[in-house]
Protein backbone atom coordinates (compact mmCIF):
# COMPACT_ATOMS: atom_id res chain seq x y z
CA UNK A 1 0.00 0.00 0.00
CA UNK A 2 2.76 2.40 1.01
CA UNK A 3 4.74 1.65 -2.44
CA UNK A 4 1.46 2.21 -4.14
CA UNK A 5 0.77 5.61 -2.73
CA UNK A 6 4.80 6.50 -3.03
CA UNK A 7 4.32 5.89 -6.81
CA UNK A 8 1.13 7.52 -7.35
CA UNK A 9 2.33 10.91 -5.60
CA UNK A 10 5.74 11.06 -7.75
CA UNK A 11 3.60 10.64 -10.98
CA UNK A 12 1.70 12.88 -9.68
CA UNK A 13 4.30 15.62 -9.45
CA UNK A 14 5.74 14.18 -12.47
CA UNK A 15 3.00 15.26 -14.52
CA UNK A 16 2.28 18.08 -12.52
CA UNK A 17 5.76 19.42 -13.45
CA UNK A 18 5.46 18.43 -17.12
CA UNK A 19 2.29 20.28 -17.33
CA UNK A 20 4.49 23.36 -16.00
CA UNK A 21 7.37 23.37 -17.98
CA UNK A 22 5.28 22.87 -21.17
CA UNK A 23 3.38 26.20 -20.20
CA UNK A 24 5.75 27.74 -21.75
CA UNK A 25 7.00 25.33 -24.42
CA UNK A 26 4.19 24.30 -26.38
CA UNK A 27 4.91 22.98 -29.88
CA UNK A 28 3.34 25.93 -31.51
CA UNK A 29 6.05 27.93 -29.54
CA UNK A 30 9.23 26.71 -31.14
CA UNK A 31 9.80 29.52 -32.44
CA UNK A 32 9.49 32.18 -29.43
CA UNK A 33 11.83 28.92 -28.36
CA UNK A 34 14.53 29.22 -30.54
CA UNK A 35 14.71 32.63 -30.48
CA UNK A 36 14.82 33.05 -26.51
CA UNK A 37 18.03 30.43 -26.44
CA UNK A 38 19.95 32.62 -28.59
CA UNK A 39 19.38 35.68 -26.96
CA UNK A 40 19.89 33.91 -23.62
CA UNK A 41 22.82 32.84 -24.90
CA UNK A 42 24.56 36.01 -26.09
CA UNK A 43 24.22 37.65 -22.74
CA UNK A 44 25.68 34.94 -21.52
CA UNK A 45 28.65 35.11 -23.65
CA UNK A 46 28.87 38.94 -23.00
CA UNK A 47 29.05 37.97 -18.90
CA UNK A 48 32.30 35.44 -19.96
CA UNK A 49 31.31 31.42 -20.05
CA UNK A 50 32.15 30.27 -22.84
CA UNK A 51 29.38 27.14 -23.62
CA UNK A 52 26.69 26.21 -22.05
CA UNK A 53 24.90 22.55 -21.10
CA UNK A 54 21.91 22.32 -23.26
CA UNK A 55 19.31 22.06 -20.17
CA UNK A 56 20.95 24.56 -18.43
CA UNK A 57 19.93 27.06 -21.38
CA UNK A 58 16.69 25.90 -21.63
CA UNK A 59 16.04 26.13 -18.07
CA UNK A 60 17.18 29.57 -18.01
CA UNK A 61 15.36 30.43 -21.71
CA UNK A 62 12.54 28.96 -19.54
CA UNK A 63 12.90 31.11 -16.70
CA UNK A 64 13.44 34.35 -18.37
CA UNK A 65 10.07 33.87 -19.99
CA UNK A 66 8.16 33.15 -16.48
CA UNK A 67 10.47 36.88 -15.84
CA UNK A 68 8.58 38.56 -18.90
CA UNK A 69 5.06 37.06 -17.92
CA UNK A 70 5.48 38.00 -14.62
CA UNK A 71 6.29 41.37 -15.38
CA UNK A 72 3.41 42.10 -17.89
CA UNK A 73 1.02 39.94 -15.58
CA UNK A 74 1.89 42.28 -12.85
CA UNK A 75 1.85 45.43 -15.35
CA UNK A 76 -1.40 44.88 -16.28
CA UNK A 77 -3.04 44.51 -13.11
CA UNK A 78 -1.41 47.66 -11.45
CA UNK A 79 -2.97 49.42 -14.94
CA UNK A 80 -6.60 47.83 -14.40
CA UNK A 81 -6.30 48.92 -10.45
CA UNK A 82 -5.85 52.27 -12.15
CA UNK A 83 -8.73 52.02 -14.09
CA UNK A 84 -6.53 51.92 -17.39
CA UNK A 85 -6.49 49.76 -19.91
CA UNK A 86 -3.17 50.27 -21.37
CA UNK A 87 0.20 50.42 -19.13
CA UNK A 88 2.20 52.98 -18.00
CA UNK A 89 5.82 53.07 -17.12
CA UNK A 90 4.60 53.34 -13.70
CA UNK A 91 2.90 50.07 -13.52
CA UNK A 92 5.77 48.81 -15.11
CA UNK A 93 8.58 50.28 -12.82
CA UNK A 94 5.94 49.02 -9.97
CA UNK A 95 5.66 45.02 -11.28
CA UNK A 96 9.73 45.36 -11.52
CA UNK A 97 9.77 46.14 -7.69
CA UNK A 98 7.54 43.19 -6.80
CA UNK A 99 9.81 40.75 -8.22
CA UNK A 100 12.75 42.27 -6.86
CA UNK A 101 10.91 42.96 -3.62
CA UNK A 102 12.46 39.25 -1.74
CA UNK A 103 15.82 40.82 -2.20
CA UNK A 104 15.26 44.77 -1.72
CA UNK A 105 16.38 47.17 -3.15
CA UNK A 106 17.33 50.70 -2.32
CA UNK A 107 14.76 53.41 -1.00
CA UNK A 108 12.05 50.56 -0.81
CA UNK A 109 11.85 51.28 3.03
CA UNK A 110 10.95 55.02 2.22
CA UNK A 111 7.70 55.88 2.87
CA UNK A 112 6.89 58.51 0.56
CA UNK A 113 8.92 57.27 -2.10
CA UNK A 114 8.79 58.51 -6.25
CA UNK A 115 8.43 55.80 -8.28
CA UNK A 116 10.40 57.13 -10.82
CA UNK A 117 13.30 57.55 -8.42
CA UNK A 118 13.15 53.94 -7.07
CA UNK A 119 16.73 51.95 -7.13
CA UNK A 120 15.44 49.75 -9.38
CA UNK A 121 15.59 52.34 -12.41
CA UNK A 122 18.66 53.53 -10.71
CA UNK A 123 20.14 50.24 -10.70
CA UNK A 124 18.89 49.59 -14.91
CA UNK A 125 20.25 52.91 -15.56
CA UNK A 126 23.07 51.95 -14.26
CA UNK A 127 23.28 48.97 -16.04
CA UNK A 128 22.41 50.47 -19.43
CA UNK A 129 25.00 52.41 -19.39
CA UNK A 130 27.94 49.95 -18.31
CA UNK A 131 26.98 47.31 -20.49
CA UNK A 132 28.24 47.38 -24.50
CA UNK A 133 25.37 47.22 -26.70
CA UNK A 134 24.76 43.37 -27.88
CA UNK A 135 22.35 43.74 -31.19
CA UNK A 136 20.67 40.29 -31.36
CA UNK A 137 22.29 38.30 -34.07
CA UNK A 138 18.88 37.26 -36.56
CA UNK A 139 17.11 39.31 -37.77
CA UNK A 140 13.59 38.77 -36.19
CA UNK A 141 10.19 39.67 -38.05
CA UNK A 142 7.20 40.29 -35.96
CA UNK A 143 5.36 37.18 -35.29
CA UNK A 144 3.02 35.47 -34.33
CA UNK A 145 2.27 35.65 -37.88
CA UNK A 146 -1.26 36.80 -37.86
CA UNK A 147 -2.95 35.35 -40.80
CA UNK A 148 -6.01 37.25 -42.34
CA UNK A 149 -9.19 35.91 -41.48
CA UNK A 150 -11.43 35.96 -44.48
CA UNK A 151 -14.53 35.66 -42.28
CA UNK A 152 -17.85 34.77 -44.12
CA UNK A 153 -19.25 37.39 -45.68
CA UNK A 154 -22.79 37.81 -44.03
CA UNK A 155 -26.42 38.17 -45.94
CA UNK A 156 -25.86 41.79 -45.97
CA UNK A 157 -22.42 41.84 -47.38
CA UNK A 158 -23.25 38.87 -49.88
CA UNK A 159 -26.68 41.00 -51.14
CA UNK A 160 -28.43 37.84 -50.52
CA UNK A 161 -31.92 37.64 -49.11
CA UNK A 162 -31.47 35.52 -45.80
CA UNK A 163 -34.27 32.87 -46.09
CA UNK A 164 -37.24 33.84 -43.48
CA UNK A 165 -37.67 36.75 -41.20
CA UNK A 166 -35.97 35.50 -38.53
CA UNK A 167 -32.74 35.05 -40.30
CA UNK A 168 -31.27 39.13 -40.00
CA UNK A 169 -29.35 40.06 -42.32
CA UNK A 170 -25.72 40.72 -40.41
CA UNK A 171 -25.41 36.99 -39.61
CA UNK A 172 -23.11 35.27 -42.35
CA UNK A 173 -24.77 33.52 -45.06
CA UNK A 174 -25.32 29.72 -45.72
CA UNK A 175 -23.11 28.12 -47.24
CA UNK A 176 -23.75 26.91 -51.33
CA UNK A 177 -26.96 24.24 -50.69
CA UNK A 178 -24.71 22.02 -53.03
CA UNK A 179 -22.67 21.52 -50.29
CA UNK A 180 -25.09 20.13 -47.97
CA UNK A 181 -28.18 19.76 -49.53
CA UNK A 182 -26.53 16.75 -51.89
CA UNK A 183 -27.02 14.42 -48.50
CA UNK A 184 -30.51 15.09 -47.90
CA UNK A 185 -31.57 15.72 -51.39
CA UNK A 186 -29.93 13.17 -52.99
CA UNK A 187 -32.44 10.52 -52.29
CA UNK A 188 -34.77 12.43 -54.12
CA UNK A 189 -32.60 13.02 -57.29
CA UNK A 190 -32.23 9.78 -57.02
CA UNK A 191 -35.62 8.45 -58.01
CA UNK A 192 -36.06 11.08 -60.68
CA UNK A 193 -33.05 9.56 -62.64
CA UNK A 194 -33.40 7.45 -64.73
CA UNK A 195 -31.67 4.26 -65.99
CA UNK A 196 -29.72 6.48 -68.74
CA UNK A 197 -28.57 8.85 -66.95
CA UNK A 198 -27.38 6.60 -63.98
CA UNK A 199 -25.12 5.01 -66.05
CA UNK A 200 -23.46 7.99 -67.26
CA UNK A 201 -23.34 9.14 -63.26
CA UNK A 202 -21.78 6.05 -62.65
CA UNK A 203 -18.98 6.70 -65.74
CA UNK A 204 -18.35 10.18 -64.22
CA UNK A 205 -18.18 8.95 -60.76
CA UNK A 206 -15.35 6.13 -61.87
CA UNK A 207 -13.23 8.31 -63.86
CA UNK A 208 -13.30 10.81 -61.04
CA UNK A 209 -12.43 8.07 -58.07
CA UNK A 210 -9.83 6.69 -59.96
CA UNK A 211 -8.29 9.61 -60.44
CA UNK A 212 -8.91 10.37 -56.25
CA UNK A 213 -7.39 6.74 -55.64
CA UNK A 214 -4.51 8.07 -57.91
CA UNK A 215 -3.97 11.31 -55.51
CA UNK A 216 -4.15 9.61 -52.78
CA UNK A 217 -2.05 6.78 -53.29
CA UNK A 218 0.35 9.89 -54.79
CA UNK A 219 0.75 11.38 -51.41
CA UNK A 220 0.94 7.59 -49.64
CA UNK A 221 4.44 7.31 -51.30
CA UNK A 222 5.32 10.53 -50.23
CA UNK A 223 5.73 12.24 -53.57
CA UNK A 224 6.99 8.79 -55.50
CA UNK A 225 5.60 10.99 -58.99
CA UNK A 226 7.45 8.26 -60.98
CA UNK A 227 4.50 5.53 -60.57
CA UNK A 228 3.11 4.03 -64.01
CA UNK A 229 0.59 5.77 -65.35
CA UNK A 230 -2.35 3.41 -65.89
CA UNK A 231 -5.36 3.65 -67.83
CA UNK A 232 -7.32 1.83 -65.33
CA UNK A 233 -10.46 0.85 -66.47
CA UNK A 234 -11.89 -1.68 -63.97
CA UNK A 235 -15.67 -0.98 -64.34
CA UNK A 236 -17.24 -3.85 -62.71
CA UNK A 237 -14.80 -2.79 -59.56
CA UNK A 238 -15.99 0.90 -59.81
CA UNK A 239 -19.30 -0.03 -60.08
CA UNK A 240 -19.24 -1.04 -56.37
CA UNK A 241 -17.46 1.88 -55.78
CA UNK A 242 -20.86 4.13 -56.74
CA UNK A 243 -21.98 2.27 -53.23
CA UNK A 244 -20.55 4.25 -50.89
CA UNK A 245 -22.12 4.91 -47.61
CA UNK A 246 -21.24 8.13 -45.80
CA UNK A 247 -21.53 6.79 -42.38
CA UNK A 248 -18.44 4.43 -42.85
CA UNK A 249 -16.40 7.48 -44.59
CA UNK A 250 -15.89 8.48 -40.75
CA UNK A 251 -13.15 5.46 -39.79
CA UNK A 252 -11.02 6.61 -43.55
CA UNK A 253 -10.37 10.25 -42.73
CA UNK A 254 -9.73 9.08 -39.01
CA UNK A 255 -6.86 6.92 -39.70
CA UNK A 256 -5.80 8.08 -42.67
CA UNK A 257 -3.45 10.77 -41.86
CA UNK A 258 -1.14 11.18 -44.13
CA UNK A 259 -3.10 11.11 -47.14
CA UNK A 260 -6.05 12.90 -45.92
CA UNK A 261 -4.34 16.02 -44.16
CA UNK A 262 -2.01 16.68 -46.89
CA UNK A 263 -4.55 16.68 -50.02
CA UNK A 264 -7.04 18.61 -48.14
CA UNK A 265 -4.70 21.47 -47.39
CA UNK A 266 -2.95 21.47 -50.72
CA UNK A 267 -6.10 21.94 -52.65
CA UNK A 268 -7.49 24.79 -50.18
CA UNK A 269 -4.36 26.58 -50.57
CA UNK A 270 -4.68 25.90 -54.16
CA UNK A 271 -8.47 27.35 -54.45
CA UNK A 272 -7.42 29.97 -51.98
CA UNK A 273 -5.44 31.35 -54.44
CA UNK A 274 -7.52 30.75 -57.34
CA UNK A 275 -10.29 32.56 -55.18
CA UNK A 276 -8.38 35.29 -54.64
CA UNK A 277 -7.71 35.40 -58.10
CA UNK A 278 -11.25 34.68 -59.39
CA UNK A 279 -12.68 36.69 -56.41
CA UNK A 280 -15.07 33.77 -55.62
CA UNK A 281 -16.65 34.13 -52.31
CA UNK A 282 -15.48 32.22 -49.26
CA UNK A 283 -18.34 30.00 -48.83
CA UNK A 284 -17.33 28.25 -52.03
CA UNK A 285 -13.70 27.14 -50.54
CA UNK A 286 -15.70 26.47 -47.58
CA UNK A 287 -17.96 23.94 -49.82
CA UNK A 288 -14.51 22.76 -51.99
CA UNK A 289 -13.03 21.76 -48.14
CA UNK A 290 -15.95 19.62 -47.42
CA UNK A 291 -16.52 17.95 -50.70
CA UNK A 292 -12.81 17.06 -50.71
CA UNK A 293 -13.56 14.95 -47.63
CA UNK A 294 -15.86 13.26 -48.99
CA UNK A 295 -14.49 12.51 -52.21
CA UNK A 296 -11.95 10.32 -51.02
CA UNK A 297 -14.13 8.15 -49.70
CA UNK A 298 -15.46 6.87 -52.70
CA UNK A 299 -12.31 7.16 -54.27
CA UNK A 300 -11.19 4.57 -51.18
CA UNK A 301 -13.64 2.60 -52.03
CA UNK A 302 -12.78 1.97 -55.33
CA UNK A 303 -9.41 0.66 -54.25
CA UNK A 304 -11.01 -1.41 -51.98
CA UNK A 305 -12.63 -2.95 -54.46
CA UNK A 306 -9.95 -3.59 -56.92
CA UNK A 307 -8.33 -5.81 -54.13
CA UNK A 308 -10.99 -8.49 -54.16
CA UNK A 309 -10.59 -9.56 -57.40
CA UNK A 310 -12.98 -12.59 -57.80
CA UNK A 311 -15.99 -12.00 -55.43
CA UNK A 312 -18.51 -9.39 -56.86
CA UNK A 313 -21.01 -10.05 -54.23
CA UNK A 314 -20.86 -7.04 -51.59
CA UNK A 315 -21.54 -8.96 -48.87
CA UNK A 316 -18.28 -11.16 -49.33
CA UNK A 317 -16.03 -8.17 -49.94
CA UNK A 318 -17.00 -6.44 -46.72
CA UNK A 319 -16.11 -9.92 -44.76
CA UNK A 320 -12.55 -10.49 -47.10
CA UNK A 321 -11.41 -7.38 -46.40
CA UNK A 322 -12.13 -5.85 -42.70
CA UNK A 323 -9.35 -8.24 -41.91
CA UNK A 324 -6.76 -6.20 -44.33
CA UNK A 325 -8.22 -2.99 -42.39
CA UNK A 326 -6.97 -4.38 -39.25
CA UNK A 327 -3.75 -5.69 -40.74
CA UNK A 328 -2.57 -2.70 -42.86
CA UNK A 329 -2.90 0.31 -40.41
CA UNK A 330 0.82 0.24 -39.41
CA UNK A 331 2.10 0.03 -43.18
CA UNK A 332 2.46 2.94 -45.24
CA UNK A 333 0.46 2.68 -47.48
CA UNK A 334 -2.16 3.17 -45.19
CA UNK A 335 -4.86 4.14 -48.02
CA UNK A 336 -5.10 0.69 -49.03
CA UNK A 337 -5.14 -0.90 -45.40
CA UNK A 338 -8.45 1.91 -44.40
CA UNK A 339 -10.03 1.45 -46.95
CA UNK A 340 -13.41 1.17 -45.48
CA UNK A 341 -16.42 -1.00 -46.53
CA UNK A 342 -19.39 0.78 -48.31
CA UNK A 343 -22.21 -0.61 -48.33
CA UNK A 344 -24.87 -0.34 -50.84
CA UNK A 345 -26.93 2.76 -50.84
CA UNK A 346 -29.41 4.84 -52.48
CA UNK A 347 -28.53 7.61 -52.07
CA UNK A 348 -24.72 7.75 -53.34
CA UNK A 349 -24.17 7.95 -56.87
CA UNK A 350 -26.43 10.47 -57.42
CA UNK A 351 -24.66 12.23 -54.30
CA UNK A 352 -21.33 11.39 -55.53
CA UNK A 353 -22.32 13.26 -59.64
CA UNK A 354 -23.55 16.55 -57.74
CA UNK A 355 -20.41 16.55 -55.67
CA UNK A 356 -17.82 16.28 -58.74
CA UNK A 357 -20.33 18.38 -60.87
CA UNK A 358 -20.75 21.64 -58.85
CA UNK A 359 -17.39 22.50 -58.25
CA UNK A 360 -15.76 25.05 -60.19
CA UNK A 361 -12.01 23.70 -59.34
CA UNK A 362 -12.40 20.16 -59.90
CA UNK A 363 -9.88 20.11 -63.05
CA UNK A 364 -6.32 19.82 -61.18
CA UNK A 365 -8.10 18.07 -58.42
CA UNK A 366 -9.13 15.37 -61.03
CA UNK A 367 -5.77 15.29 -62.86
CA UNK A 368 -4.09 14.75 -59.19
CA UNK A 369 -7.04 11.94 -58.43
CA UNK A 370 -6.18 10.17 -61.66
CA UNK A 371 -2.46 9.94 -61.20
CA UNK A 372 -3.43 8.64 -57.65
CA UNK A 373 -5.85 6.04 -58.82
CA UNK A 374 -3.42 4.76 -60.95
CA UNK A 375 -0.45 4.16 -58.25
CA UNK A 376 -3.19 2.12 -56.53
CA UNK A 377 -4.35 0.28 -58.90
CA UNK A 378 -0.33 -0.89 -59.58
CA UNK A 379 -0.13 -1.66 -55.35
CA UNK A 380 -3.11 -3.15 -55.63
CA UNK A 381 -2.32 -5.47 -57.98
CA UNK A 382 0.70 -6.50 -55.99
CA UNK A 383 -1.31 -6.98 -53.10
CA UNK A 384 -3.26 -9.21 -54.97
CA UNK A 385 -0.26 -10.82 -55.77
CA UNK A 386 0.72 -11.24 -52.78
CA UNK B 1 4.69 73.87 2.15
CA UNK B 2 7.91 74.10 1.66
CA UNK B 3 8.52 70.48 2.52
CA UNK B 4 5.77 70.08 -0.59
CA UNK B 5 7.67 72.75 -2.94
CA UNK B 6 10.93 70.73 -2.38
CA UNK B 7 9.21 66.82 -3.25
CA UNK B 8 7.41 68.78 -6.17
CA UNK B 9 10.94 69.94 -7.30
CA UNK B 10 12.27 66.66 -6.56
CA UNK B 11 9.74 64.74 -8.35
CA UNK B 12 10.33 66.96 -11.38
CA UNK B 13 13.84 66.33 -11.75
CA UNK B 14 13.14 62.21 -11.00
CA UNK B 15 10.48 62.76 -14.09
CA UNK B 16 12.82 64.58 -16.21
CA UNK B 17 15.28 61.72 -15.49
CA UNK B 18 12.90 59.27 -16.19
CA UNK B 19 11.95 60.47 -19.49
CA UNK B 20 16.05 61.27 -20.04
CA UNK B 21 16.83 57.75 -19.70
CA UNK B 22 13.63 56.31 -21.40
CA UNK B 23 15.14 58.60 -24.65
CA UNK B 24 18.20 56.82 -23.87
CA UNK B 25 16.64 53.47 -23.90
CA UNK B 26 16.01 53.91 -27.66
CA UNK B 27 19.51 54.10 -28.41
CA UNK B 28 20.54 51.26 -26.83
CA UNK B 29 19.36 47.58 -28.16
CA UNK B 30 18.70 45.14 -25.33
CA UNK B 31 20.25 41.60 -26.41
CA UNK B 32 16.94 40.34 -26.05
CA UNK B 33 14.85 40.99 -29.10
CA UNK B 34 11.61 43.26 -28.82
CA UNK B 35 9.35 41.27 -30.82
CA UNK B 36 10.12 38.19 -28.41
CA UNK B 37 9.29 40.36 -25.05
CA UNK B 38 6.10 42.02 -27.09
CA UNK B 39 5.16 38.73 -27.83
CA UNK B 40 5.10 36.83 -23.82
CA UNK B 41 3.70 40.16 -22.33
CA UNK B 42 0.82 40.09 -24.76
CA UNK B 43 0.41 36.61 -23.52
CA UNK B 44 0.00 37.91 -20.19
CA UNK B 45 -2.55 40.64 -20.73
CA UNK B 46 0.43 43.82 -21.43
CA UNK B 47 -0.79 45.93 -23.76
CA UNK B 48 1.03 48.60 -24.38
CA UNK B 49 1.80 50.45 -27.90
CA UNK B 50 4.74 52.50 -26.23
CA UNK B 51 8.28 50.76 -27.82
CA UNK B 52 10.11 52.30 -24.85
CA UNK B 53 8.31 50.32 -22.40
CA UNK B 54 8.74 47.37 -24.34
CA UNK B 55 12.36 48.43 -23.81
CA UNK B 56 12.30 48.85 -20.48
CA UNK B 57 11.43 45.37 -20.02
CA UNK B 58 13.76 44.07 -22.21
CA UNK B 59 16.61 45.60 -20.39
CA UNK B 60 15.62 45.18 -17.41
CA UNK B 61 15.08 41.02 -18.42
CA UNK B 62 18.75 41.33 -19.50
CA UNK B 63 19.61 42.35 -16.44
CA UNK B 64 18.48 39.63 -14.57
CA UNK B 65 19.49 37.08 -16.78
CA UNK B 66 23.08 38.83 -16.92
CA UNK B 67 22.75 39.40 -12.97
CA UNK B 68 22.29 35.36 -13.04
CA UNK B 69 24.66 33.92 -15.13
CA UNK B 70 27.32 36.01 -12.94
CA UNK B 71 26.42 34.11 -9.85
CA UNK B 72 26.59 30.74 -12.17
CA UNK B 73 30.01 32.31 -13.24
CA UNK B 74 31.76 32.86 -10.01
CA UNK B 75 30.33 29.40 -8.56
CA UNK B 76 32.14 27.72 -11.67
CA UNK B 77 35.47 29.77 -11.04
CA UNK B 78 35.17 29.09 -7.73
CA UNK B 79 34.60 25.50 -8.25
CA UNK B 80 37.46 25.11 -10.45
CA UNK B 81 40.06 27.38 -8.43
CA UNK B 82 39.11 24.64 -6.07
CA UNK B 83 39.91 21.82 -8.11
CA UNK B 84 43.28 23.47 -9.20
CA UNK B 85 44.07 23.74 -5.32
CA UNK B 86 44.00 20.36 -4.86
CA UNK B 87 45.92 19.41 -8.07
CA UNK B 88 49.04 22.34 -7.70
CA UNK B 89 51.02 20.50 -10.37
CA UNK B 90 48.81 20.53 -13.51
CA UNK B 91 48.32 23.87 -15.21
CA UNK B 92 45.22 25.16 -15.36
CA UNK B 93 43.18 22.61 -16.92
CA UNK B 94 40.02 24.01 -17.99
CA UNK B 95 39.75 27.33 -18.77
CA UNK B 96 36.68 26.60 -20.78
CA UNK B 97 33.69 27.61 -18.70
CA UNK B 98 30.63 25.88 -19.09
CA UNK B 99 27.22 27.12 -17.73
CA UNK B 100 26.48 23.95 -15.75
CA UNK B 101 22.68 23.04 -14.33
CA UNK B 102 25.12 22.91 -10.73
CA UNK B 103 25.51 26.25 -11.01
CA UNK B 104 22.91 28.01 -12.70
CA UNK B 105 20.70 26.26 -9.84
CA UNK B 106 22.56 27.55 -6.89
CA UNK B 107 22.90 30.88 -8.26
CA UNK B 108 19.40 31.01 -8.82
CA UNK B 109 18.18 29.72 -5.55
CA UNK B 110 19.74 32.81 -4.32
CA UNK B 111 17.48 35.16 -6.22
Amino acid sequence: MNDGSLENRKEHEKSQKQSKSSKFRRKSDDFALAIRKVAVAQVCESVGFQSFQHSALETLSDIIVRYIYSIGKTASLNANLAGRAEANVFDVIQGLEELGSGLGFAGSSDVDRCVANSGIVRDIVHYVGHVDDIPFAYDVPRFPVVKEWKGMGSFWEKGEEPLGEHIPSWLPAFPDPETYATRSSAGNEMMSVSNGEKTELARVERKVEQSLLNLQQRFAHNGNEGGSSRDGGDNGRARKASLSNPYLAAPLLFGEKEVEVSPVLLPAKLLNEVALRNHVPENCVVGNHVSLLETFAPAIEAIKSGLCNSDNEQKKVLYNQRPLVHFKIGIGKKSLGMAPDFNSSKKDPGKIASWFGNDNEKDDQKRRAEKILKESRESSQERAQL
Amino acid sequence: MNHNQQSGDAKNDDDSALSDFLASLMDYTPAIPDELVEHYLAKSGFQCPDVRLIRLVAVATQKFVAEVASDALQHCKARQAAVIKDKREKQQKDKHLILTMDDLSKSLLEK
